[in-house]
């Protein structure tokens, strides 16, 4: 079968089901919590900024698309824009197109995933086959801007901000969030998972004290650490740079699993 | 099965019912054709989260099928998935199988106790670099070859996750004499004011990367923010279009 006609199949199925759950899952979000949502709370904010009104929900989500567009254009990366940012936004606009009624539109799960679905099928469809059609001018510009800039936002402009939070929500989700964020970024490479588990530890520990449940919660997070180290070969690295002698059973058990680091 | 308690004081009044006044999910197994559409029916329930899960993570993962074969079509930002793309060139998925399982999990436990899932850590990262990374280390290619293979491997897997989020909703959250909200409200500061930074970092690797691009991007920046739109937008198709008429230097 031809290659654009596989890719088209593929993305108006792959399209269909990401509109479908992240409408829907959207939509959930304005009953949290009580209902447990989906998405992210920048989506919440940004969808409670355009005010109900289709024009602003739709320009908002444009914006949003030539990002994707360029960037999918440069990298083959559709962005997480996509399901954040432009299919809810456009979902949000269609649905809200005759009626206003915020619970039957909005704030409604069905018709959200089905007004999603269309939008997502559309769009990733069109996103993934018109990549392959644009200038090699553009696609330089894509990728020697918006690579750079997505990079920075990840490292290190994302792990300060998760951290300035941290350390302004009390002592506590600081120091947890300082150690955490720290440890995340040599064991995993970012050290944002490291402060958001912080915060919640910390944060747990400031509203219930030591009880099974935060004891739990550290054991967990303890337990992913670890699992992380050994997966990246943080641990040999460490003893290396160190200048330590590895022991020949801990080399041998990174050789049998696949986990020797790079040689860097 | 009939009487829902909570609807039970005005039935009539049902269509106008707001801001879930009548939220009693999953306790109703009747078509929700009388209240505002889903309240107490099957969308709003508590078991269908993972159905939904499920399909936004099954088309994920296939975008992730769609970038190992064709390069084009994963859900995440670009260095994300540079990320994924190093373990590919080089055959070492160590960072990606790590970076993206540190996401899943810090999402997972977070997700459930603030009673939002990001979507974002969780699946784009998580289910869309991290576990196919896992999968490729350990030399499990096919549910990344083929199509048929990576939507039902991608909805198996939000699947669980979504019911591992349902317990561990219950164990914390909902357990009795829970009063704490687990960082809610700081992560949704810190998460709002994370994307704002992304206009300004354009801009600055615009101008990096040759002097039109930057006097480009700067103006579509100045001009979306003159007329009330986010200034990313600006800033990208100012870059674009300058890019356009004057291409950046190749190596």
């Amino acid at each position: 079968m031809d290659k654009t006609l596989v890719i088209l199949l593929e993305s108006a199925v792959i399209g269909a089901l990401i509109g479908f759950g992240a409408s829907a899952g959207v939509a959930r979000m304005f009953h949290a919590p009580k209902v447990q949502g989906m998405g992210a709370f920048r989506t919440l904010g940004e969808l409670n900024a355009c005010e109900n009104d289709p024009v602003a929900h739709f320009s908002f989500g444009l914006g949003f698309f030539f990002n994707a567009w360029a960037s999918a254009v440069g990298t083959g990366a559709l962005t997480a824009d996509v399901d954040h940012r432009i299919v809810p936004h456009w979902a949000a606009a269609l649905s809200m197109s005759r009626n206003r009624n915020l619970a039957q539109t909005l704030h409604n799960p069905r018709r959200m995933a089905f007004v999603g679905s269309g939008v997502g099928l559309v769009l990733v469809t069109v996103l993934n086959t018109t990549a392959a059609s644009i200038p090699h001018s553009l696609q330089k510009v894509a990728a020697d801007v918006l690579g750079p800039a997505s990079e920075w936002l990840i490292n290190p402009v994302m792990p300060i901000v998760f951290w300035m939070a941290a350390v302004d929500a009390g002592r506590r989700t600081g120091g947890w969030g300082t150690v955490l964020g720290g440890l995340a970024h040599v064991v995993m490479g970012n050290a944002v998972p490291g402060i958001v588990l912080g915060i919640v530890v910390g944060k747990a520990l400031d509203d219930l004290g030591r009880t099974r449940m935060t004891r739990i919660l550290a054991g967990a997070v303890i337990a992913l650490f670890v699992v992380s180290a050994l997966l990246r070969g943080v641990d040999l690295q460490l003893l290396q740079q160190m200048k330590v002698h590895v022991p020949h059973w801990l080399d041998h058990i990174h050789h049998v699993t696949g986990t020797t680091p790079e040689k860097s | 099965m009939a009487s829902d308690t909570g609807a039970g004081t005005e039935p009539g009044a049902a269509g106008t019912s707001r801001n879930g006044l009548f939220r009693l999910f999953g306790r109703r197994t009747a078509p929700a054709d009388s209240t505002a559409p889903g309240e107490g029916g099957f969308w709003l329930s508590e078991w269908a989260f993972p159905l939904f899960v499920a399909a936004l993570a099954s088309g994920i993962f296939a975008g992730t099928h769609l970038y190992y074969v064709y390069h084009t079509g994963t859900f995440s930002d670009v260095a994300v998935t540079a990320i994924l793309k190093a373990g590919m060139d080089s055959g070492s998925y160590g960072a990606a199988a790590a970076f993206g399982a540190g996401f899943l999990f810090a999402r997972v436990i977070e997700g459930p106790m603030v009673g939002i899932l990001d979507i974002g850590g969780s699946l784009q990262t998580g289910v869309g670099i991290g576990i196919p990374a896992m999968l490729l280390a350990s030399g499990v290619q096919a549910p990344l070859r083929h199509f048929w293979l990576a939507l039902p491997t991608g909805a198996l897997l939000g699947f669980a996750i979504g019911c591992v989020i349902l317990a561990v909703r219950r164990a914390t959250v909902n357990s009795p004499g829970n009063t704490s909200t687990f960082g809610a409200d700081v992560m949704m500061g810190a998460g709002n004011s994370a994307g704002r930074y992304l206009g300004p970092l354009v801009i600055i690797a615009a101008a990096t990367a040759s002097l039109p691009v930057g006097l480009g991007s700067t103006l579509g920046a100045a001009l979306f923010y003159w007329w009330k739109k986010p200034l990313t937008g600006g800033a990208i198709l100012g870059a674009m279009v300058a890019g356009l008429f004057f291409p950046i230097a190749g190596k």
